[in-house]
This record gives structure tokens, C-alpha cells and sequence, in this order.
């Protein structure tokens, strides 16, 4: 893990004489970003233990909905959508506490922030890393879920709206989880941080998949789209505003 | 259209409302009361013991500087909000 | 602690008699025709909700100003900001579900406003249990000045979110449009107890505030003597 952290410093400091201010700081940023999302997928490719767990427990909470949701062939159509985002969020709060309290535990979160590098760096490697994790327990779901449930849920309108839903539940998750990290309550207390606050993801996100599943015309559709996006746009932005304030010591 | 209909009388209801508004706001103005007061018996105990240590050793007594930037140390009772 | 500044005991009294106004003028403003009585709930529903919006709002500029300045006073004004709010909101939440009842025979409806209110309300309460798991003042200050702008920011959207996606599953039975509100007109008299009842619960409002901040002033006297104390 040190080695990681140490590529990150070494990223963001160009060794030669060239004083700091006439580097590109975008270029810094850039790697700096890349180096937190290489940390993390290749720790988690080594363990799996972020993946394996959302995924089973996503596997698991699709069970329970067939016992608990009667799901005859004709309520499924208007029940998929719900069922599905219901599911991503429920798990989605599993990688996002997981991811952060690794951090945090060994102690890579404060290897970070001795970085010389922009605290939002930080962020958006998270957020990125959050994503992969997130999108790619749901690009197995989807299939699962089709298996069992004979609906075909590869059309590429749901596979955007997963993205965007996705993007909005992880930036806003991942600004919050690095707050609840800090709290004596940490891992309940995330789920009552973001799921108010995530509604409108979730909301839209329905609207627009049972529009793609049912085959609404675009127009219906584009709304909630449109929704999603300026929820992703607004709260990343705020998130990239705050969170100095959130991993400063 | 066809008659005037009756008018329900739900005063039931509307009773029920202005009671439950002032019973919660009375809760709270009682909340806060109660808190004030628990803390100004905080405050009273609290001096006494400044008060004490101070007389007690007025040499070791640190004081105001250190008051002024209060170090993370953990404290008994952390606080409420 | 110093003793009650004399402006604030007359408010206290102003706020009191202002609410007694206020009751009184909405106990005797005209029944409305179609729903009977419950509807003056309304004077009150709309009262606490205006001030608890604007408490609201209020809250989320002391976040911003907290973390440009880093001053803990803003702090203490959000505490105090969120927390009266979240008892007028909570008055509003179960105002419009009375109001509901006989109204369109069901204890709730799930039409944009109510449903953003409770909502609201829940962020709210998460701002206070986010608190309450920090102990150092700096980091709860500067989380919970985050968590209120979050909060503050999705609030507005979820309410916009609703109206525009939730068109169907209307659950009332005997109702017209779960999402009209209530569609009574007003007549000169309701219109005078309803302004004075946004009239008093403002009043109401800054009275509470300003108690609750010297409460957190005197918390934070406390905090202080502690800590010297246990030095």
C-alpha cells in the first residue's frame, strides 16, 4: 500500500529545478487522480473483497424482493425499474463505507493527504474508483437479473441511466463517506447521511429506466435524463468545493 | 349541484391540530428550559471547583492561556449538538 | 451566564401574545365550505412551513459563512437555525396529515410537498445525528456546515423531482387531485388570519432562535470551563 502512496507524492512533484507554479497544474492533478484510482483497483483486483461483497449482497436483496414483491409477469414491467435501483443503492452503501474505511484503517487516507496535491485530487480518485466498483457489480446484476426475471434489461438508454444514477449516488456518497468514516457511528450512519439527500437520483433514475423498459417515447424520458445530469453536475461541484473542509485534520 | 351539500364537521381534526401545535412547541420551549437549566448547575458546579483550585494551588494554575486554544484532550462528557 | 437581555423578555412576551392573536383569529376566521373546520389547521400548517423554509435556507448560508470564516459563533447560529426549524417542520408535517384526513380520507398523500417535507425533515435529523458522533467542535462544526449545504441544495430538487415524475398514484379516495392544495379560495377574513399567522410565527421563530443561540453560548461557556477545569 506504502508503494502506491509514495507513487502519488511522486506524481505530483516534478523532481527537476523548474519552480512549482510554472508546472502545468493540471497535469499534476490529472496523475494524481490516476494514481488514487490505480491504488485502489489493484488493491481490490488482489483481494476482491469490496466486489465480492456487494455482489453477493446485491444478489441477496434481489432474492428478497421476489419473496417480498409478488412479481407476476405483468407487475414486473412496472416494478423492474424500483426493484434494480433499489438494489444498486442498498449496495452501493456497502462499497462506499468499505471503500473509505480502508482508507482510514490503514492509514492511507493520512499517507494521501501528505501529499502535495489538490485534497480534490483525492476526491476525484475516490469518486472514480467508487464508480468502477459500483458500475461493475451492476453490469453483472443486470444479466442476473434478466436471467431470472426473462426481461431483457440490456438496452443501451437503461445502461445511460444507470451510468448517470450511478455518477450521482457515488459523488455525493463519497463526500458523505468520508464524513461518517470520521464519526464515532460510521458505518449506519452513512445510509442516513445519503439516502435523503440521494432521492432525486433515485427518483429519476426509476422514472428514466421504467421509461427505457416500457419503451416511453424520448421525450418522457429525457426529462428525468436531464434531471440526473444536473443533479451529477450541481453536487459533484459542491462536493469539489467542500472537501478540503471534510479530510482536513 | 343537485343540493346544497352539508358541510362536514370536522372541528374533531382541527382541534386536534392546534393542540398538537402548542403541545409541541411547548415540548420544545421545555427542552430548552430544562437544558439551560441543567447547564447553569454545570456552570455553578464548575466554578466552585475553578474557584477551589485556584485557592487550592494558585502556582501550578495554568489559567486563561491555555483556556483560550482548548487542546483535543478527550472530555468526560462530550457534548450534546 | 448574563441574565436575559430585556429586549428578549419582551419578546418572549410579544411572541406569546402573538400566537394567542394569531389562534384567536384563526378560531374565528370563516368555515370553509367543503372541508368544514380542519381546513383553519391551514393558518398554522402554512406558518410553521414559511419559517421553517426560511430557517432553512438560513442554515445553509451560516454553512457557507462558517467555512469561510471558521469563526464557531456561525456554527452555534446554524445549530440554533436548524434545530427550531425542525420542530416548526415537524408541526407542518403533522398539520398536513390532520388536514389530510378528512380532506381526502387518507393519513398521507405522497403529493411533492408533503413528501419533500418529510424528506427535509430527515435530512435534518441526520445533520443532528451526524453531530452527535463528533466530539471534537472544529470537525462537527465544519461537517455539519457540509451536511447542511448537501442537505439544503437536494431539498429544492427533490421537491421539483416529485412534482415533475410523480404523476400517478393518486390514493385519495373522494378527493380531486391529491396535488392541489386543498383548492379553497380565500376570503378577505381568511386572508387577514393568514397573514398574521405568518406574521406571528415569524415572530415565533426569532424568539425561539434567539433563546436557542444563547443556550449554545452557554454550552459552549460550559464546554470551555471543562476543559479548564479538568486540565
Amino acid at each position: 500500500m506504502t508503494d502506491k502512496i509514495d507513487t502519488v507524492v511522486e506524481k505530483s512533484v516534478k523532481p527537476d529545478a523548474r519552480p512549482r507554479a510554472s508546472i502545468r497544474p493540471s497535469a499534476s492533478f490529472v496523475k494524481a487522480v490516476s494514481a488514487v484510482v490505480w491504488k485502489d483497483l489493484q488493491a481490490e483486483f488482489r483481494s476482491r473483497e469490496l466486489f465480492s461483497a456487494m455482489l453477493v449482497f446485491s444478489l441477496l436483496i434481489i432474492l428478497i424482493f421476489n419473496f417480498a414483491l409478488e412479481l407476476d409477469v405483468r407487475t414486473r414491467q412496472s416494478v423492474t425499474a424500483g426493484v434494480l435501483w433499489a438494489t444498486f443503492a442498498f449496495a452501493g452503501t456497502l462499497g462506499l463505507n468499505r471503500s473509505m474505511a480502508i482508507e482510514k484503517d490503514r492509514g492511507c487516507l493520512d499517507g494521501l493527504l501528505l501529499a502535495p496535491v489538490d485534497r480534490s485530487a483525492i476526491y476525484f480518485g475516490k469518486v472514480i474508483s467508487n464508480l468502477a466498483f459500483m458500475l461493475i457489480v451492476e453490469l453483472i446484476v443486470l444479466p442476473v437479473y434478466s436471467v431470472l426475471y426473462n426481461v431483457n434489461l440490456f438496452q443501451p438508454g437503461l445502461l445511460l441511466v444507470i451510468l448517470l444514477g450511478s455518477i450521482g449516488y457515488v459523488g455525493v456518497g463519497t463526500l458523505l463517506s468520508a464524513m461518517s468514516v470520521q464519526t464515532r457511528t460510521r458505518d449506519i450512519l452513512l445510509p442516513i447521511l445519503l439516502f435523503p439527500v440521494v432521492i432525486p437520483v433515485l427518483l429519476a433514475a426509476v422514472k428514466a429506466s421504467s421509461g427505457f423498459l416500457t419503451g416511453s417515447d424520448l421525450a418522457d424520458v429525457m426529462l428525468p435524463i436531464n434531471l440526473l445530469i444536473a443533479y451529477d453536475i450541481i453536487f459533484i461541484a459542491l462536493a469539489f468545493m467542500v472537501f478540503d473542509s471534510v479530510v482536513e485534520e | 349541484m343537485f343540493f346544497q351539500e352539508v358541510t362536514p364537521d370536522t372541528s374533531g381534526y382541527m382541534i386536534a391540530g392546534f393542540v398538537i401545535s402548542f403541545v409541541v412547541m411547548g415540548l420544545y420551549v421545555a427542552s430548552m428550559y430544562l437544558r439551560s437549566r441543567n447547564l447553569r448547575q454545570d456552570m455553578t458546579l464548575l466554578e466552585e471547583m475553578d474557584q477551589e483550585a485556584q485557592s487550592v494551588a494558585p502556582q501550578k494554575n495554568i489559567a486563561a492561556p491555555a483556556a483560550a486554544r482548548p487542546p483535543k484532550t478527550v472530555t468526560k462528557k462530550p457534548a450534546k449538538n | 451566564m448574563e441574565s436575559k437581555p430585556l429586549t428578549l423578555k419582551v419578546l418572549d412576551i410579544v411572541a406569546i401574545l402573538v400566537l394567542v392573536v394569531a389562534t384567536y383569529m384563526a378560531l374565528n376566521a370563516p368555515t370553509e365550505r367543503v372541508m368544514g373546520e380542519v381546513q383553519k389547521v391551514f393558518y398554522f400548517h402554512i406558518g410553521t412551513a414559511w419559517t421553517a423554509l426560511l430557517g432553512f435556507i438560513l442554515a445553509a448560508v451560516f454553512s457557507v459563512v462558517y467555512l469561510a470564516t471558521k469563526d464557531l459563533k456561525w456554527d452555534r447560529l446554524q445549530v440554533a437555525s436548524i434545530e427550531v426549524s425542525l420542530v416548526f417542520f415537524l408541526i407542518t408535517i403533522v398539520l398536513g396529515s390532520i388536514w389530510a384526513r378528512p380532506a381526502w380520507n387518507t393519513w398521507w398523500t405522497w403529493d411533492p410537498r408533503l413528501t419533500t417535507a418529510a424528506v427535509t425533515e430527515l435530512i435534518y435529523v441526520a445533520y443532528f445525528m451526524l453531530r452527535q458522533g463528533i466530539d471534537d467542535p472544529d470537525r462537527r462544526a465544519r461537517f455539519g456546515a457540509v451536511y447542511a449545504l448537501v442537505g439544503g441544495l437536494s431539498a429544492p430538487i427533490t421537491f421539483f423531482a416529485i412534482r415533475l415524475f410523480r404523476t400517478i398514484h393518486p390514493v385519495v379516495i373522494g378527493g380531486s387531485n391529491a396535488e392541489a392544495e386543498g383548492g379553497f379560495s380565500m376570503t378577505a377574513d381568511m386572508r387577514t388570519a393568514f397573514f398574521f399567522a405568518l406574521f406571528a410565527f415569524t415572530i415565533i421563530f426569532i424568539d425561539l432562535f434567539w433563546n436557542r443561540i444563547r443556550l449554545g453560548n452557554l454550552q459552549e461557556k460550559v464546554e470551555q470551563l471543562k476543559l479548564k477545569v479538568t486540565m
